[in-house]
């Protein structure tokens, strides 16, 4: 059983938290449990896929994506049209029926693009409970439109100014607010990080995405894809997707993270590729650390990405070859960005333009029977801002 | 088991006097300045300090000592400087030094390697705030080899069953905190633990050190009639925030002096 009791899959993992909190991991780990058995809330959290999220999402064939790379056929899973615009919403759905079931008064969360926060601050809202969400004074000026989105859904923002101000920042922060709220407050982790039980959590509640691509490819393909391609940040729209096929082991996994500047200017935050055990959010994992165990600076373009640690499970998948992580720097991302928009009309959010970036080094060398699923796991209109900075920048270059 | 740790201990018990200790971030508020500050504590009547060594992402931590970390990295602290500490202070004084680390920087030197420095250079026990009593086995194969003590956290929401398997994984004392939430918080009244103290005071079988929020004479009278001792962090590194560096030992024993006499 992968994870064990005690929330470790293989070496990794497990629940490094001050003992303070051990009441409260111990209280979600058991609601989470009778959650999955019971039947009333199971049907609510299924309806509210369906009729609030939007579930199913398409499984797009991406046509002129795939005559542009003249390989394999690409579809692309339109997490993008969710509701409030990333799979973030499938986690938080889940989540908010947990705090629900637990009986908790108010939720927080970290965010770094302002999807989780914004996914959070919607089925909050929803729910009549007080929300407080954390976020990196660097990722508030880079993600505007979400900070006002939050603000709109009634939630109260904190800027995080610590540190550098991004996602781990963030991070830190939520966790000191849980370590003195506990008792009242529920935690909705937005990836497949943190001590257990969060990335078994949010892996269970992403899941539905992978599911859905076997089903949908069934019917369209009449078998099962060969190649799955995600964004990792903490890895939970990869763990998503990949979850429900790591049996299939036919099919190759390629988890795709963010290399910033390029990996050799150690700008990035390519924590699988790069980054040494450690321990650190409560979890065994890979980090960027220094040559002293300090967390370093993550960099990537995108708030979504730039993280310094990656989810336990990934870890595993790492060690044991699962999935192959690779690195894609924030140019490439750019330019598969655009690229989407030129062949299909989908502007991707900076996050999923990661994942499209691989495809110029893979589907060109396969063939046309090859069936790649990309997971499109948000849309750009967040990111905006830095199209248009970008577009600007290229229109008086050429 | 640490035998000068126990004896501090055991001599302060035996004549039913509080125990006092207090926290410092190395490197902290210049780079050099922890030694002196450590064998002033000491001559000022501390029993024992707690060394804190700094980390970027101090989770357990509220603002005041986020903030000393951040300065003493900025100072260029590295962790080899803990054993650099240790080795000046321990040519004068033999007050029992606590090392408080977060995990990942002594997972990263290497837990064998980190504890085995530490017992060179003369440490004598360690305060982890981010390792759980069920991870402790990464420890205690080898806290009797390098004769370290490891301090663990009991807090106010802990139930029954994990006080008494806290205290029964202890060696030394436990270190309660006074309240659910990160350190240094300004406003925290303790008759809200009293009911809890009580109760540790029934059923533990160690002594009992209160840390969290204590900053004033006045606090530690209430503690000391139901714990053991106190321990003093936040209250310390704020007031050495406005200390010139040459002012440092004279400031340092007027702190002290200021906690432990009552008021003019
Ligand atoms: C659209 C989108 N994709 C991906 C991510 C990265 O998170 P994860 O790796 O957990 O999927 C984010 C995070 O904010 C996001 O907004």
């Amino acid at each position: 059983m992968i994870p064990n009791h005690a929330g470790y899959y293989g070496q990794f993992g497990g629940s490094f938290v001050p003992e303070v909190l051990r009441p409260a991991l111990m209280e979600l780990n058991d609601a989470f449990q009778a959650f999955k058995k019971n039947r009333t809330y199971q049907a609510k959290y299924l309806t509210d896929l369906q009729d609030y999220a939007g579930r199913p999402t398409p499984l797009y064939f991406a046509e002129n994506l795939t005559h542009h790379y003249g390989g394999g056929r690409i579809y692309l899973k339109r997490e993008d049209l969710c509701h409030t615009g990333a799979h973030k919403i499938n986690n938080t759905l889940g989540q908010i029926l947990l705090a629900q079931y637990m009986g908790k008064k108010r939720i927080i969360a970290e965010t770094g693009a302002g999807q989780h926060g914004v996914a959070t601050a919607t089925v909050a809202v929803r729910a009549g409970l007080e929300c407080c969400i954390y976020m990196g004074v660097e990722d508030m000026k880079r993600q505007q439109p979400n900070v006002d989105r939050m603000t709109m859904l009634g939630a109260e923002v904190r800027p995080v100014s610590a540190g550098t101000g991004t996602l781990k920042d963030a991070t830190n922060e939520a966790l000191r607010d849980w370590i003195a709220t506990s008792k009242t407050t529920h935690y909705i982790m937005g990836s497949v990080v943190g001590p257990h039980p969060f990335p078994l959590i949010v892996r269970h509640f992403q899941k539905v995405i992978g599911e859905e691509v076997l089903r949908q490819i069934k019917r369209k393909e009449n078998r099962a894809p060969d190649i799955l391609i995600a964004c990792v940040g903490g890895g939970s729209n990869a763990l998503g997707l990949f979850y429900p096929m790591l049996p299939m082991l036919q099919i190759e996994m390629i988890g795709v993270e963010a290399g910033g500047c390029g990996l050799d200017t150690g700008k990035h935050a390519a924590s699988l590729t790069q980054g040494d055990l450690g321990i650190f959010h409560g979890m065994k994992s890979y980090f960027l650390q220094d040559y002293d165990g300090q967390i370093k600076v993550a960099h990537s373009l995108s708030a979504g990405l730039d993280y310094p640690g990656v989810g336990p499970e990934h870890s595993f998948l790492h060690h044991t070859k699962r999935v192959t992580y690779v690195t894609v720097t924030d140019e490439e991302a750019l330019k598969a960005a655009f690229l989407l928009c030129k062949t299909e009309g989908i502007i991707p959010a900076l996050e999923s333009a990661h994942a499209l970036a691989i495809l110029e080094k893979i589907a060109p060398h396969t063939d046309e029977k090859t069936l790649i699923v990309v997971n499109l796991s948000g849309r750009g209109d967040k990111d905006m801002l830095v199209y248009s900075h970008h577009y600007h920048k290229k229109d008086h270059h050429e | 088991m640490n035998k000068t740790l126990h004896e501090v201990i055991a001599r302060k018990k035996a004549v039913g006097d509080f125990l006092l200790s207090l926290y410092i971030t190395a490197g902290y508020p210049h780079l050099k300045d922890t030694p002196q500050i450590i064998l002033e504590l000491d001559k000022a009547g501390v029993d024992f300090i707690e060394l804190g060594i700094p980390f970027s992402d101090p989770l357990a931590d509220g603002p005041v000592i986020q903030k000393a970390s951040q300065i003493a990295l900025n100072n260029g602290f590295r962790i080899s400087h803990t054993f650099e500490i240790l080795k000046e202070v321990r040519q004068q004084s033999s007050i029992p030094i606590l090392l408080m680390s977060y995990l990942n920087p002594i997972y990263h030197y290497g837990i064998e390697t980190f504890l085995n420095q530490a017992h060179i250079w003369g440490a004598n026990g360690l305060i982890i705030p981010d390792l759980p009593l069920e991870e402790r086995g990464l420890f205690t194969p080898f806290l009797d080899k390098y004769a370290l003590d490891l301090i663990y956290l009991l807090p106010p929401n802990a139930p029954d069953e994990r006080l008494h398997a806290i205290d029964d994984a202890s060696t030394s004392f436990v270190y309660v905190v006074a309240y659910a939430g990160v350190t240094g918080r300004e406003n925290s009244d303790p008759i809200h633990i009293l009911p809890f103290l009580q109760t540790l005071k029934k059923s533990l079988t160690h002594p009992f050190l209160v840390g969290f929020g204590i900053h004033s004479h006045q606090d530690i009278a209430f503690y000391s009639r139901y714990a053991d001792g106190v321990i003093i962090g936040s209250a310390f590194i704020k007031y050495l925030e406005k200390v010139t560096e040459k002012n440092i030992p004279k400031k340092t024993r007027e702190f002290v002096h200021a906690l432990t006499s009552p008021p003019a």
